[in-house]
Formats: structure tokens, C-alpha cells, sequence
């Protein structure tokens, strides 16, 4: 899923500072999962904002609304009147959300409530990780389904780099190194002899490198 | 202008090779670089010029050719960290057109742990990439998109590996992997634990690897207590024991310290210069380069 993160209520403020008729929008799916910008947030948020509103005489007039999801046109159409009837959106989806928004109403502004931070899992109660850097050739069956472009922090794909420790990354110490779980893996499912063959240079056109990507699917398309 | 590596030349012919590190600083002082050319000259084979380790300083290929214009032969360091493949195979070709005859590839420290943590990550080819496209200059002529290259690129192709680095498996795969893609030299991490070091060669040897590439195991004079164990915090390819630290504390004052630092690494010098399957010593500066002919006179290399 998409893993993302609240701005902060400072930072909200800021961005809405001038606006009165505010609607914050909330997203029922990925930003849900992740605890960052569904129905609860959207709550907490407003409320949060009203406060700061009265503090500091802002006269925000708070509305709020959660749809299923906001990257989706189906669901957006049933946000239309709320976001009508509001001078500005303040979007609790992820940056494709927002946009999803921002490109179908053209004389609203649309604002980012959130920090959209990776794809990923819940590791554990309270913590997520990044798995994948969406490179668009995926190359997991060769690294025993450990993702050395996202999870290697210089996207090794011919063994660890010098900084390499069986605990943690050279980068952070509250990560592991993904090529020691990369071999690991390997050996435990038998597939150690795919590290020896030497991986050529990765084509990164078909990764954002290569531009803003589309996908047409055109048996989809009748 | 030297034509021919003399570095390669010395590996061929079976002798004993010193190699030093220099770390360009932020300065467009060129005259410090001189003086640093002509206090190693004649004492080494070739000096390393390393590659923005801590952050931006003067480029290794600028580095390498005033070197090389002082009469020193250069080890022109290139890290994949910062060049994407076009900008590598430029600078790649620009120095051996200007008589760079070394090269070390290596992916070199992740720029988090640079004085400009918050630039962009490039890494678009890894050490080994960097290594085979090198080979491929050389050996067929083209660059890595096919494009022919006119003229030759005679250049000696170096890498890095850390004894100290685990599992071994891993570590011994990892250089068997280097050596494959075209090294002909292995300069190490600094070495200070020699069991660990002595194991690593053992591995290495039992495949090999010692005959197809020269290594030159890394040596490196540490200044205090407090400086080593703060490098040891900060880069994780540096291992550097308890027991060194400890010695370095009981030795006394800063002074002290340094001359203590001084006396650990010609010890370790002495120790593995003798090992079957060394070629020579690489001698870590970094940064102090005014260590490196003490060193070299002590411990009699
Ligand atoms: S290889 Fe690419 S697509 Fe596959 S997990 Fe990694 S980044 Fe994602
Ligand atoms: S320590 Fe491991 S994960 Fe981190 S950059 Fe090096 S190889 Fe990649």
C-alpha cells in the first residue's frame, strides 16, 4: 500500500492561512490502512484546526468528509457538491489523490494534508517499511524476493557494499542491510548461484527516470 | 608523460608495490597538491586521489592529472555514487585521453554520510557495473551503449574489498565477483585485526583469487582514541577493535596517542607485508598524507 505521513498542524495552518470555508478530505483506503488520512484523521484534523481557528482568530469553517477513494472518479463524483459548496480542499489522500482532485476541479485549490512517504507494509504495530520503488522491470525473482533498488541504499545489484554489516545498513542503524537478507534468503531457498552471475547495468527508462509513466491498456480501452 | 601503468607493470612483474591515499581538499590551490606529489615521489608506485569521501572537494580527475603533471602516477578513484553512466564513461574517457592509466571503481560512502547528506542519490551502476564497463573500454573498444571508442584505453582496473566484512561467504563471493568483472588490483579496507584479515586471504587464496588479482591489503594510522572510535561509529566499513582503541587510550596524551597510532600501523605493516598472496601495502592517509613517508621508512617498505 501507500504509506504516508500527516503534516503537521503548524504547517497546516500555514498552508490555509487566508482561507475560510475549508473541506478536509479524507481517503478510505491506503492513507486508512496507514493511519494517516482516513475518517479518524479527518476527525482528529479538524478538530485540531478548529482550535488553532479560534486561537488565533483564523475563522476556519471546518467541513468533513471521507470517501472511498480519492484516486477513483466513481468515488470523487460523490464528493462534488461538499467540495462545491467549500472555498478550498485540504486532501488527506496520497499525492495521487490530491492531484486526482486538484485535476477535476479547476478553480478550487487543493492542498496536500499529507507527506506521502513510500509503498510498503505494517512491519509491526506502529511501523512501516518501504518495499518497493515502483522501478517498472521488477527484478525480485532474482534477489530471493528482496528488493535491492528500494531496500539497498546505493541499489546494489552485484552484493553489499563495503559498509555492509550483518545488523544493519551503512546508512541507518535501524535498518538492516537488505543484501545480507538478500543472501540469506538466497542460501535458505537454495538459490545462492544466482548472486555469481554478474547483473548488467538496470534500464531505468522504464522507472520514473524515464519520465512520468502511463499505461494504455487498449483491450481495455473498447 | 607516462603512457604505460607503471603500477600494472610492477604487478606483472612480481614486485612489491606501495600505493597511498591523498584526499583533495576544497581548495583551488594547486601548490598544495605539488607539495604533496613531491614529498610521496619515488617513495611509491602510485598515489590514490580519492573521490569526494566527506562531501565536495577538488574532483579525483582533476587530482589525478596534477599528479600526474608532478610526475606521480595516479589512482584515479571514481565512486558510483555521484555520475550516472553517462557522465562516468565521459570522465573515464577525458582520463585516459589525458594519461590516467588506473583506475578504482568502488560505489564509495552513500552521500547521507557526506557533508551533503541532502543531495541526490544517483547509484546507477554499482562498483562491479563500473568495473565490467571499464573492462569493456579497454578490452572491446566500446562504451556501454555500443558506441566505438577511437583510440586505445590501456587503463589497470582496481577494487575494493574489507577483510573484515560478514559473513565470509558473502564477503569471499563478493570479491570473487570484482575479480571476474576485471580487477586487477584489490586495495582493502584498513586493515587492524590481522587473525581476520589472515582468514580472508586464506579464502581468498584456496580460490585463487590471489593469483588473478594483486592485493594490497589497506593500512591505516589512526590519531587518537577519540578519532578512531568516531570513524569506526560513522563508517561502517571501518572495523577497528577494542583492543586498538585500547591501546591508543593507555598510550598517554595526544602525542602520545599519535606516535602510538604510528608504532600500531608499521606493526601491521611488518605483520601481513610477508603474507603469501600480498603484492603490497595500500597506505590509508586519510587525509594525513604527511604520515605516509615515515611510514613507508619505518617500516621498511
Ligand atoms: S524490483 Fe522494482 S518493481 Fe520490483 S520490488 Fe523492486 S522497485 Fe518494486
Ligand atoms: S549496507 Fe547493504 S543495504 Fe546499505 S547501502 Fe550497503 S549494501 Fe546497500
Amino acid at each position: 500500500m501507500i504509506v504516508a505521513e500527516r503534516k503537521t498542524i503548524p504547517e497546516l495552518v500555514e498552508i490555509l492561512n487566508g482561507h475560510k470555508k475549508i473541506l478536509v478530505l479524507g481517503c478510505g483506503t491506503c492513507v486508512t490502512v496507514c493511519l494517516a488520512g482516513g475518517e479518524r484523521e479527518v476527525s482528529i484534523i479538524s478538530s485540531a484546526l478548529r482550535i488553532a481557528s479560534n486561537i488565533r482568530k483564523l475563522d476556519f469553517e471546518i467541513e468533513e468528509l471521507t470517501i472511498e477513494r480519492q484516486c477513483d472518479n466513481v468515488f470523487i463524483e460523490q464528493a462534488t457538491e461538499a467540495i462545491e459548496r467549500n472555498d478550498v480542499v485540504l486532501s488527506l489522500g496520497c499525492g495521487a489523490g490530491v492531484q486526482a482532485i486538484a485535476e477535476r476541479f479547476l478553480e478550487k485549490p487543493v492542498y496536500a494534508g499529507l507527506n506521502t512517504e513510500f509503498i510498503g507494509v505494517l512491519e509491526e504495530r506502529g511501523i512501516w517499511t518501504e518495499k518497493c520503488a515502483a522501478c517498472g522491470a521488477c527484478v525480485l525473482h532474482q534477489y530471493g524476493g528482496i528488493c535491492p533498488i528500494t531496500r539497498c541504499a546505493k541499489h546494489m545489484l552485484n552484493g553489499p557494499c563495503g559498509g555492509s554489516r550483518e545488523d544493519r545498513c551503512e546508512v541507518r542503524p535501524d535498518r538492516p542491510c537488505a543484501w545480507q537478507l538478500i543472501y540469506q534468503r538466497l542460501k535458505g531457498i537454495g538459490q545462492l548461484d544466482r548472486l555469481k552471475k554478474i547483473a548488467p547495468p538496470k534500464n531505468w527508462e522504464t522507472s520514473l527516470d524515464g519520465g512520468c509513466r502511463v499505461i494504455i491498456r487498449e483491450d481495455h480501452r473498447i | 608523460m607516462t603512457h604505460e601503468s607503471q603500477l600494472a607493470k610492477k604487478i606483472d612483474a612480481g614486485d612489491f608495490i606501495v600505493t597511498a591515499e591523498f584526499l583533495p581538499r576544497a581548495s583551488t590551490d594547486i601548490s598544495e597538491i605539488e607539495a604533496i606529489a613531491a614529498s610521496f615521489k619515488d617513495k611509491v608506485t602510485a598515489v590514490n586521489v580519492a573521490d569526494n569521501p566527506h562531501g565536495p572537494v577538488l574532483s579525483s580527475l582533476a587530482g589525478s592529472l596534477a599528479l600526474l603533471k608532478a610526475g606521480v602516477e595516479p589512482v584515479y578513484q571514481m565512486v558510483t555514487r555521484d555520475r550516472n553512466r553517462i557522465a562516468i564513461q565521459s570522465d573515464l574517457l577525458g582520463a585516459a585521453a589525458l594519461g590516467i592509466r588506473n583506475v578504482l571503481c568502488l560505489s564509495g560512502h552513500h552521500q547521507t554520510l557526506t557533508k551533503s547528506s541532502q543531495s541526490a542519490n544517483v547509484y546507477d551502476i554499482d562498483s562491479v557495473q563500473l568495473i565490467a564497463a571499464v573492462k569493456q573500454m579497454r578490452d572491446k573498444g566500446v562504451l556501454l551503449d555500443g558506441t566505438k571508442i577511437k583510440g586505445d584505453f590501456p587503463v589497470l582496473i582496481g577494487a575494493v574489498a574489507g577483510p573484515d566484512m560478514k559473513p565470509m561467504e558473502l564477503n569471499i563471493m563478493r570479491l570473487a565477483k570484482k575479480v571476474e568483472a576485471g580487477a586487477g588490483f584489490i586495495q582493502t579496507q584498513a586493515v587492524f585485526d590481522i587473525e581476520t584479515f589472515e582468514n580472508w586471504l586464506e579464502q581468498a587464496r584456496s580460490r585463487e583469487l590471489t593469483k588473478k588479482t594483486a592485493i594490497l591489503p589497506g593500512v591505516m594510522p589512526l590519531e587518537s582514541a577519540e578519532k578512531a572510535e568516531a570513524l569506526r561509529e560513522k563508517y561502517m566499513d571501518l572495523f577497528i577493535p577494542d583492543s586498538i582503541i585500547s591501546r591508543l587510550k593507555e598510550a598517554g596524551d595526544a602525542a602520545a596517542q599519535q606516535k602510538e597510532g604510528l608504532a600500531i600501523c608499521i606493526e601491521i605493516i611488518k605483520k601481513i607485508k610477508a603474507m603469501e598472496g600480498v603484492k603490497g601495502i595500500h597506505i590509508l592517509s586519510g587525509g594525513r598524507e604527511n604520515m605516509v613517508p615515515e611510514i613507508i621508512a619505518k617500516s621498511e617498505l
